[in-house]
């Protein structure tokens, strides 16, 4: 128990995605020291994973022209020396203190000032079969497929909604797997109407359009308004009941049909990871369009405490343009506190026209009521307690019908996710008419050993 | 289920922890089929302290009188489990250990309480306690097995007891959400409640609210009842293979908890706070750890340096934990009474108001006995132990 294991910086960023690179650019820029703590092998976050180092897939995963604006940051922020710290499992966090396990040792990272930028989580509803080996999710397709260059199979469904489809699709894709379908729960007026909202965003424009193209070459054709009904297999997927949706979004039985196939890749959007967050007491708000239950910030990135500011998903789903603006914002702000440089409102201008066209984006991605029927008595809801959905109806019953009473009535949410995965699913599918409750943060926000809870650094 | 269709009671119940739960469930065990008991909580049931403790199933043979008490109602969380099940009840036994000479020669004196009681505890020697707990560190000395104790998890054992009471006979209305506005009386008699939603007009209430006992009675006119609250941190760890099959407690425990203060439980801030561990196996594979004790007000804020030393001594008696990983920490508040004893039965300058409350750390043990006392009280009928020290007539000045 040596206690000795504290590193110190100006600035302690959580999370080496696009927001937390471009906050700690701006910062080094400005001679502030800075330190990023990732929980990846390598920078890039979510959405610019990159293979581990020196590792050579003997082939090209195709990349959509955003992915230019990452490598620029990567190479930056290597450039600059930026301290980042790998394989960094943060796990409680107070103004000017961060503390994180790395290869089974306790740290403290003490910093003036924090930056949270640690991603989302991702969404699926809950649909027979899911359980299954060989259902996984949107997130989950991509670390395998940019991260390590794996197939995750060779016949794939994709289906689930929003933007995130897409680059699913292209990536298995140019991975040799065969989409076998990709299914799109929003109706085909989502597709205008996100059109819509990103006419003049160019880099969007030039976005969607590398999408289409890339889907039109390979002959695979998005549906609309169908979702994925059921997973069926012996011991694993090898099958999956598809079909089309009505106006509310609920499966239309008569046409459902079977494709054979080894993978379902499903992506229900992403949950904003906010638990550090409220473990700093940062003020959140539910934001149904914007994935959940999202921290609140000031024109510059600042929540409501003082010391601690917030980029990219944690203050709403929005993608990786409106996190790389607001960490640029973030820096600005924090660079403008600790040194003589003047905050550029330019920086916060772009991002709220990143952030509004993202919004326009997620309205039109809504997920319906109706899909939820999607989900049967007989299915599992939570994961980690193995409770089905009619234990948990059971249990919102007698208990009160809220996350926190189905909680209570049959321990749903209180597994090592602690309700990351279920949460919103159990308030959409069960809690009718009252506003999902503010999950609690508790410690460890992600599971540590007791070792790393008992050998703390201290200052 | 809603409050109009219960607009009239014979008994309401405030407070959908583990006490209220087990006073529905045992009411509705005696009242006839054409009787009504509503439940009413402000949040949802077992959303508090009931929510946030241990599941200790608690023999203490401190005395004939105790020994009764706890016994009793450990044999009736067996009834319930026959009954009802789905609460994950598991008849561990405990274990308690020590690893300071001072403390191993408190194993004889707890045996011979057992024994003065009518029950059995064996003392296992090293190589015994090795055999029965392989994962516990080979340096202790010992232990003491009682086998009579046991573990439940006390969030779901409130809705066993519900769905007993439901099926049971009478009609039970459970309102989660429905906070007591106010309390109706006439003269020195109760008529009803007043909730959000409507008032619920009956002739007896019963006050189940733990800690926050003292602001409900506050509602009905009470003086301030002595209960504060007692601050505990837990934890608990993965659903791996826990290190113990059996709940382990120290022996040290029983110096330290329950009735046992060393400072004025009403002076908030004079308390730094104690530990003694108490581990319990769960049914999914993880393991509880506890048990710190503090007062310091209705503070739910977790004290990391308490906790901080309750997991090194956990640890220090099962280094398997060390590797473990946990999931979650968080505080839960003990009632505790000031005189050491929970209040339980009527309070005599109201008629139709009953309490219980104030179980400190030992309410999930004593809940069904508790609910049993009420619901015998309240009928006439012969009350299954001696329920004299247990009377809130005692705290009326």
């Amino acid at each position: 128990m040596s206690g000795a294991r504290v590193l110190e910086a100006q600035v302690g960023i959580v999370g080496a995605g696009p927001g937390g690179m471009a906050a700690a650019l701006h910062l080094a820029r400005a001679g502030i020291t800075v330190v990023l703590l990732d929980e990846g092998f390598r920078a890039g976050g979510q959405i610019y994973r990159q293979l581990p180092e020196g590792y050579d897939a003997g082939h090209r995963i195709s990349e959509p022209p955003s992915h230019r604006a990452g490598n620029h940051l990567l190479d930056a922020v290597a450039r600059e020396r930026i301290r980042i710290v790998h394989g960094a499992t943060v796990w409680n966090a107070r103004p000017g203190q961060i503390y994180y396990e790395q290869n089974n040792e306790s740290w403290l990272l003490a910093c003036e000032q924090i930056v949270l930028a640690p991603g989302a989580y991702d969404r699926c509803v809950p649909f027979p079969g899911w359980t299954l080996p060989g259902v996984i999710t949107a997130g989950a397709a991509q670390v395998m497929v940019r991260g390590f260059a794996v197939a995750p199979g060779q016949r794939a469904l994709v289906c689930g909604t929003g933007p995130l489809l897409l680059p699913t699709v292209t990536a298995l894709a140019s991975a040799g797997v065969k989409v076998v379908a990709a299914l799109e729960a929003a109706p085909r007026s989502a597709m205008w109407a996100a059109l819509r909202g990103v006419i003049g965003n160019g880099a969007r424009m030039r976005e969607a359009l590398f999408y289409a193209r890339s889907l039109l070459r390979r002959g695979i054709r998005l549906q609309w308004g169908a979702s994925v009904f059921a997973a069926d297999g012996d011991g694993r997927v090898q099958s999956a009941l598809i079909g089309k949706l009505d106006q509310q979004g609920a499966p239309r039985p008569e046409t459902a049909r079977r494709i054979e196939v080894d993978v379902i890749c499903a992506g229900f959007g992403l949950v904003p990871a906010i638990e550090l967050g409220l473990l700093l007491s940062c003020a959140a708000r539910y934001d149904a369009p914007r994935g959940g239950h999202c921290l609140v910030v000031d024109e510059q990135q600042r929540t409501s405490v003082d010391s601690v500011y917030a980029v990219g998903e944690i203050v709403g789903i929005g993608g990786a343009e409106v996190a790389m603006a607001e960490g640029r914002v973030a820096g600005a702000a924090i660079a403008a506190r600790l040194t003589s440089v003047s905050f550029d409102p330019r920086l916060a201008l772009h991002a709220r026209s990143e952030r509004r066209a993202a919004d326009a984006m997620l309205r039109a991605f809504q997920l319906r009521p109706g899909l939820f029927s999607i989900c049967k008595p007989d299915t599992v809801v939570c994961r980690c307690e193995d409770v089905t959905s009619s234990q948990a109806a059971a249990a919102g019953e007698l208990y009160g019908r809220t996350t926190r009473g189905i909680k209570m009535g049959c321990r749903a949410g209180m597994g090592p996710c602690q309700a990351r995965i279920c949460g919103l699913n159990l308030h959409d599918i069960f809690c009718d008419g009252v506003e999902p409750d503010l999950p609690v943060a508790q410690v460890p926000v992600k599971p540590v050993r007791t070792a790393t809870m008992i050998d703390v650094p201290r200052r | 289920m809603t409050a109009i269709a219960a607009a009239t009671a014979d008994v309401v119940v405030v407070g959908g922890g583990i006490i209220g739960c087990a006073i529905v469930w045992q009411l509705a065990q005696r009242l006839p089929r054409t009787a009504r008991i509503v439940l009413i909580d402000r949040g949802p049931i077992a959303g508090a302290t009931s929510g946030s403790c241990m599941g200790h199933l608690m023999v203490t043979p401190d005395d004939a009188q105790e020994y009764a008490f706890s016994h009793a109602s450990v044999q009736l969380w067996r009834e319930l489990q026959d009954q009802q099940g789905g609460f994950d009840y598991n008849p561990t036994g405990a274990l308690y250990l020590a690893d300071d000479p001072a403390d191993i020669a408190l194993f004889a004196n707890l045996q011979a309480q057992f024994v003065a009681c009518g029950d059995r505890a064996e003392i296992l020697d090293q190589q015994q306690l090795r055999e029965l707990e392989p994962g516990l560190a080979h340096d202790l000395p010992g232990a003491l097995f009682y086998p009579g104790d046991g573990v439940v998890l006390p969030m779901t054992a409130c809705g066993a007891m519900l769905r007993a009471a439901q099926t049971a006979g009478p009609r039970v209305d459970v309102l989660p959400y429905t906070p007591l506005t106010s309390v109706l009386r006439e003269g020195d008699r109760i008529t009803g409640v007043v909730t959000p939603t409507g008032p619920i007009s009956s002739p007896n209430i019963v006050l189940a609210c733990g800690v926050w006992t003292p602001e409900v009675g506050a509602l009905a006119g009470l003086p301030k009842l002595p209960i504060v609250p007692r601050a505990g941190n837990l934890a608990i760890t993965a659903h791996h293979a826990s290190p113990i099959r059996t709940q382990l407690l120290e022996i040290s425990y029983l110096r330290f908890a329950h009735g046992a203060a060393t400072v004025d439980p009403t002076l908030i801030g004079a308390d730094q706070g104690g530990h003694a561990v108490n581990m319990q196996p769960q049914s999914l594979g993880g393991c509880l750890i506890g048990s710190t004790r503090q007062f310091r007000g209705m503070n739910r804020e977790l004290n990391h340096e308490l906790l901080h030393r309750a997991l090194l001594r956990a640890a220090r008696y099962a280094p398997g934990l060390l590797d473990l990983p946990i999931v979650r920490t968080w505080v839960g508040l003990r009632p505790f009474s000031l005189d050491k004893h929970p209040l339980i039965g009527p309070w005599p300058l109201l008629r139709g108001l009953w309490i219980a409350a104030g179980h400190e750390g030992l309410g999930i043990s004593l809940a069904p006995i508790t609910g049993q006392l009420i619901a015998q009280q309240m009928l006439g009928l012969p009350c299954s132990i001696d329920h004299r020290p247990y009377l809130p007539a005692r705290v009326v000045a």
